[in-house]
């Protein structure tokens, strides 16, 4: 079997497996990602080898699907493989007390297998479907309490929003497939001719869709309403990260003009959403909208020109995401929501949990020697060798100054005050997820030597002292500020319009939402008088044949006239004593008013049966030539 | 050698037939003989599907004469378009007679129908005579007519009187564009394979002769603004006849589409080609927004048909727009695949909206929720058919979807915002799934009964094959690309 199956296959039989039995899931499912993990491990170790492994599978016509491992894909399969691992032990203990295992336990799995898919995609089809089916499967997930409305709303809109801007990564793969003749990625990098800026700019729309940049921002803080496992694996290794990872892998075909329309939506992203993330006061809904702004901070990276910074980021984000995420579960359970009244001090009563969420906190901050220290530093580089060094490295300093506030203010209410905490069930497997998350959120840095080597990219200008200390700086202040300052102090004015998620004029419900639907019930109107107009023409055809009615009605009439003439007639007769004539006219008379009554009850007003009469003769003709035609033969 | 397309195409036949000669026959054996029937059908179009089609024009024909004096004669055939066709209507009329085996309301005459509509059904699609042609073509709305006014819903007589009305007169303008091309030939004829090969007619009389079929068939497909029957007559249908009319009957007009107006006055296309890809576009986006401010299930799932048939205009009118062979190739296929798709999956969704409704006696969506719960397998074969329809990868809309928007986009670049349509049905289908199956259970519904054993043989087979369309459309596609990458303009 070819490797690159390895990551793939997995998790995709024990959905299989899940469905079909639908007992054991979790152990299934556990296994699906395990086997994958090491398939993705045994991946890297080939590609390290041979620099890359390819699969040609059966697609459409001239346009094969293509699975190609290169050495940035086949670390993203073990980036992937390793989240998706630790957040299901994790779910073993989390769902525990949930209906639903195996539909849960599918879902995963096969969301995981998409996810391979999609990173190992080597043309642009499977990679378009991938990309779509993940929607799916984080529809379902997100929908996993499908009875509660705001899980069945949130799931409802997450798939909307990722589609609408789906339509991005259409219109860009059909315009990159005709201008390098064939559906290979790699050819479409490598032309030289470029693609046109606006595939570029096509494709950062599917981005933002899935990477919730702003304004397609709104859908990713609803999202919430899932398990949290599930929030775990949308937000660092699968759903959203897909949005960067496509940017990442064609950063390659943008041209400057794109570039810098990535750069510049990355830059109001990553402060729009850190200033959502310090209003927030639901912790869950803190750690989407950080999630929004910290792949902001990569969108720069990849628009300044590094999107190896971006990548490490990205790698780095995902163990310090899925961390937060896990503990924020635990939390979860042991206070029955995520609010921080509902939260005070829950830190102290669970101690591993709250240092692991600690620990990813100060990554995510960008504290030494932690692994978002290095990669933000290399994101900041980037921001400051670009062509809009000003702009970018401001919005990314600002960034990283409001990660630091965002962390601390959220440390700040897990640690201080108390409150009611309940036992939590499946602690062990919870534990064992989110510490498997932790270490790698910790010293992940301390790979990113050999790993930039081993990439082979265009290595970013090595983070000088400047940028350290600028950096640090941020950090540092962002951690003070938000420990010390309240939220609605630091934020001013702005504080309620930040609360409320930065819409701007009713968002895009109101833009975008209600014009369609008031288009649509234009459409409906319009559809309506034509129905009734088209059912007019029915309404005619039965006049008509009320009409016939009438008129056979009066020829009956008259028929039975001529039938009394004529029995009056026969009397006469009879009175004459002429048997013969009287018998002929008595049949005569029987005769005639057969025929009226068969008219009658053949022509009884409704058409239908006039049809039928018609159909028949049809049918009828229609064996005869058939029957014609065979004996001609 | 087995005259396999004759014995597929008269086999229905045979059994009506049978069952109208027998004495007081049971329901039961009426069902029994027709599904019989119909499976026997099936097997037959499989071993066409076996046979398979050569690059080259037509294959399988199978010839008898008939009217020698004016060229008319029995001539059957198929290639990579009208193979795929065969063998959608073999399934969908074997799982609509299953579907229907419950029926115990004069079983015999409606099933009766339904064998004669699939004999011609296929007879549409096989016929390589103009003549024959359209006697299949019009005998068809005669059965259809009669399954709608004897066993449709409230309304019925006045909905199957404007359909047939409607697309009675709307076929009137073929017969003129085939007496057309009869007396355009140069040694007049009928065979249609003799039309493809030289078209006869040139310049104005092939504009006219376009015109007139491109009216016909835009009733049938139905396109903006010719499709007003559409949603009368589908509210109004018995499932069965809604499965068959959206499923089949609709790709009559497609399948001309491209037989008789591409094929046969393919230079007046292409001077046309451009208008017809406006009304393409036009049908898609507008059949979408109405979809999307339905509440009525049956409607909704009608205008999606209206929007899915709008792309197949599209691919069509970008095959015949197109110089370069390559993408006439790929729109074409897409086109195609669209057909056979919408069959798969709108006969699945117009079946379990008939399963709905004879539960619920209801189709207002407003009136359900919850119902995944309540009634799961039904919920989740509803959900499959959803995504299906809204065109997710990995089912049978995505890979026809996807290459009708490719070839666009390299043809008339502008064109492309019919793709808008794809998030307007997208819409459309996750309102309706959150009104019917999510949300709290209401109480109203609690003791709804899951699906049956034959209600899952009759819709089950659609959705496993919408999943093989999906995953591997090769096994359709190689057929179909096997026709249109040989064929000449």
């Amino acid at each position: 079997m070819n490797a690159v199956l390895l990551p793939i296959l997995p998790p995709l039989i024990a959905a299989l497996a899940v469905l079909l039995l639908r007992r054991g899931s979790a152990v299934l499912a556990l296994a699906g990602a395990t086997l994958n993990l090491a398939g993705s491990l045994w991946l890297i170790a080939r590609v390290v080898d041979v620099q890359t492994e390819t699969l040609l599978l059966p697609g459409l016509p001239d346009m094969p699907l293509r699975l190609v491992a290169g050495p940035m894909t086949s670390l993203l399969t073990v980036a992937v493989a390793t989240v998706a691992t630790f957040v299901l032990i994790y779910a073993v203990g989390y769902m525990k007390r949930e209906s639903g295992q195996a539909r849960f336990y599918a879902v995963m799995s096969l969301f995981l297998a998409a996810m391979q898919a999609l990173v190992l995609a080597g043309d642009w089809i499977l990679l378009l479907a991938s990309w779509e089916l993940i929607s799916l499967c984080s529809y379902l997930l997100i929908g996993f309490w499908f009875q509660r409305p705001e899980a069945a709303n949130a799931a409802t809109r997450a798939f909307l929003y990722t589609r609408s801007a789906d339509l991005g990564l259409y219109v860009a793969i059909f315009i990159l497939i005709g201008s390098a003749g064939t559906s290979e990625i790699a050819a479409s990098l490598e032309a030289d001719a470029g693609a046109p800026t606006i595939a570029g700019l096509l494709l950062l729309l599917a981005a933002m869709g899935k990477s919730a940049q702003v304004p397609l921002q709104d859908w990713l803080m609803r999202a919430m309403a899932g398990p949290t496992p599930v929030s775990a694996l949308l937000h660092s290794a699968t759903l959203v990260a897909a949005g960067a990872i496509l940017l990442i892998r064609s950063a390659p075909l943008l041209t400057p003009e794109a570039l810098f329309a990535v750069g510049i939506v990355g830059g109001i992203t990553t402060v729009a959403a850190g200033v959502i993330a310090l209003a927030e006061r639901d912790l869950k809904r803190v750690l989407a909208a950080s999630t929004a702004s910290q792949y902001g901070l990569m969108l720069i990276a990849v628009g300044a020109g590094v999107p190896l910074a971006a990548l490490l980021h990205l790698l780095a984000h995902a163990a310090i995401k899925s961390t937060l995420f896990l503990a924020a579960g635990d939390f979860q359970h042991a206070r029955e929501g995520t609010g921080f009244d509902q939260l005070k001090g829950v830190g102290r009563a669970r101690p591993w949990s709250f240092g692991g969420f600690a620990l990813a906190a100060m990554a995510l901050a960008g504290i030494p020697p932690l692994s978002g220290f290095f990669s933000k530093d290399a994101v900041i580089a980037a921001a400051l060798s670009a062509p809009g060094a000003v702009l970018l490295g401001a919005l990314a300093l600002v960034g990283t100054l409001l990660t630091g506030a965002y962390m601390a203010r959220a440390l700040r209410v897990l640690w201080q005050g108390s409150g009611d905490t309940r036992p939590v069930e499946g602690t062990g497997w919870m534990r064992a997820g989110i510490w498997g998350l932790a270490i790698p959120a910790a010293v992940l840095g301390l790979a990113f030597g050999p790993l930039e080597k081993m990439l082979d990219l265009a290595a970013p200008e090595t983070a000088g002292i400047v940028v350290i200390v600028l950096g640090l700086v941020a950090a540092l202040g962002g951690l003070a500020l938000g420990w010390l300052v309240p939220a609605q102090r630091l934020l001013g004015p702005a504080h309620q319009w930040a609360e409320s998620g930065l819409v701007v004029a009713g968002g895009l419900t109101a833009w975008v939402g209600r014009p369609a639907m008031a288009v649509a019930g234009g459409c409906n109107r319009l559809e309506n008088h034509l129905y009734a107009a088209a059912l007019g023409i029915g309404d005619a055809a039965l006049s008509i044949a009320r009409g016939g009615e009438r008129l056979e009605k009066r020829l009956y009439q008259d028929v039975l006239g001529v039938g009394r003439a004529n029995l009056a007639v026969g009397r006469w007769v009879r009175g004459g004593d002429e048997r013969g004539i009287d018998g002929l006219i008595f049949a005569l008379v029987a005769a005639v008013q057969a025929l009226g009554a068969r008219a009658r009850s053949l022509q009884s007003g409704m058409i239908h049966h006039s049809l039928a009469i018609s159909a028949v003769a049809i049918a009828v003709l229609f064996v005869v030539i058939l029957f014609s035609a065979s004996l001609s033969f | 050698m087995l005259p396999l397309v004759s014995l597929t195409l008269f086999l229905p036949l045979v059994g009506a037939v049978l069952i109208l000669c027998l004495p007081k026959p049971t329901a039961r054996t009426v069902h029994g003989i027709a599904i019989v029937s119909a499976a026997l059908t099936l097997v037959g179009a499989l071993a066409m599907w076996l046979q398979g089609v050569s690059g080259d024009g037509f294959s399988q024909v199978e010839e008898l004469e008939w009217m020698p004096v004016i060229g008319a004669a029995y001539r059957v055939g198929v290639d990579g378009i009208s193979l795929p066709l065969v063998l959608l209507s073999a399934v969908l009329f074997l799982v609509s007679l299953i579907y229907a085996s419950s029926l115990r309301d004069r079983p015999r005459a409606y099933v009766a129908l339904i064998l004669l509509l699939e004999t011609t059904a296929i007879g549409t699609f096989t016929a390589l005579d103009g003549i024959l042609f359209y006697v299949f073509f019009e005998v068809s709305l005669v059965s259809m007519y009669f399954m709608i006014a004897g066993w449709g819903h409230e309304d019925r007589q006045r909905a199957a009187l404007m359909f047939f009305i409607y697309t009675l007169l709307g076929s009137l303008p073929l017969l003129l564009a085939i007496l057309g091309l009869y007396l355009g030939s140069p040694d007049p004829t009928f065979d249609m394979r003799a039309w493809i090969a030289n078209p006869p007619l040139e310049g104005a009389v092939a504009m006219w002769a376009l015109i007139a079929m491109l009216i016909t068939f835009a009733v049938k497909i139905p396109a903006i603004p010719l499709h007003t029957w559409l949603p009368a007559a589908h509210v109004q249908a018995p499932t069965v006849g809604s499965v068959i009319l959206a499923g089949i009957m609709l790709k009559f007009g497609t399948y001309g589409l491209v037989r008789f107006a591409l094929q046969m006055t393919p230079d007046a296309f292409r001077e046309a080609g451009i208008v017809v890809l406006f009304f393409g576009v036009v049908s898609a986006i507008y059949g979408a927004f109405a979809a999307l401010a339905q509440t009525d299930l049956k409607r909704l799932v009608a205008y999606t048909s209206v929007n899915h048939m709008g792309y197949v205009i599209v691919g069509v009118a970008a095959a015949a727009l197109t110089l370069d062979p390559a993408i006439r190739a790929t729109a074409l296929d897409g086109a195609v695949l669209q057909m056979f798709s919408h069959g798969l999956v709108t006969g699945a969704l117009f079946l379990l909206v008939g399963m709905i409704q004879e539960r619920t006696h209801t189709r207002e969506m407003g009136e359900f929720g919850g119902l995944l719960k309540t009634v799961p397998l039904l919920g989740w074969f509803f959900v499959l058919a959803a995504f299906a329809s809204l065109g997710l990868p990995g089912l049978a809309h995505f890979p026809a979807e996807f290459q009708i928007f490719l070839a666009t986009l390299g043809t008339a670049p502008i064109a492309v915002i019919v793709i808008l349509g794809i998030a307007i049905i997208a819409g459309t289908f996750l309102k309706a799934l959150r009104e019917i199956f999510l949300g709290e259970p209401r109480d109203r519904w609690n003791r709804m009964p899951d699906l049956s054993p034959r209600e899952i043989l009759a819709v089950a087979p659609l959705l496993v094959l919408t999943v093989a369309t999906g995953v591997a459309p090769s096994w359709v596609l190689d057929v179909i690309h096997r026709t249109t990458s040989a064929l000449v303009l």
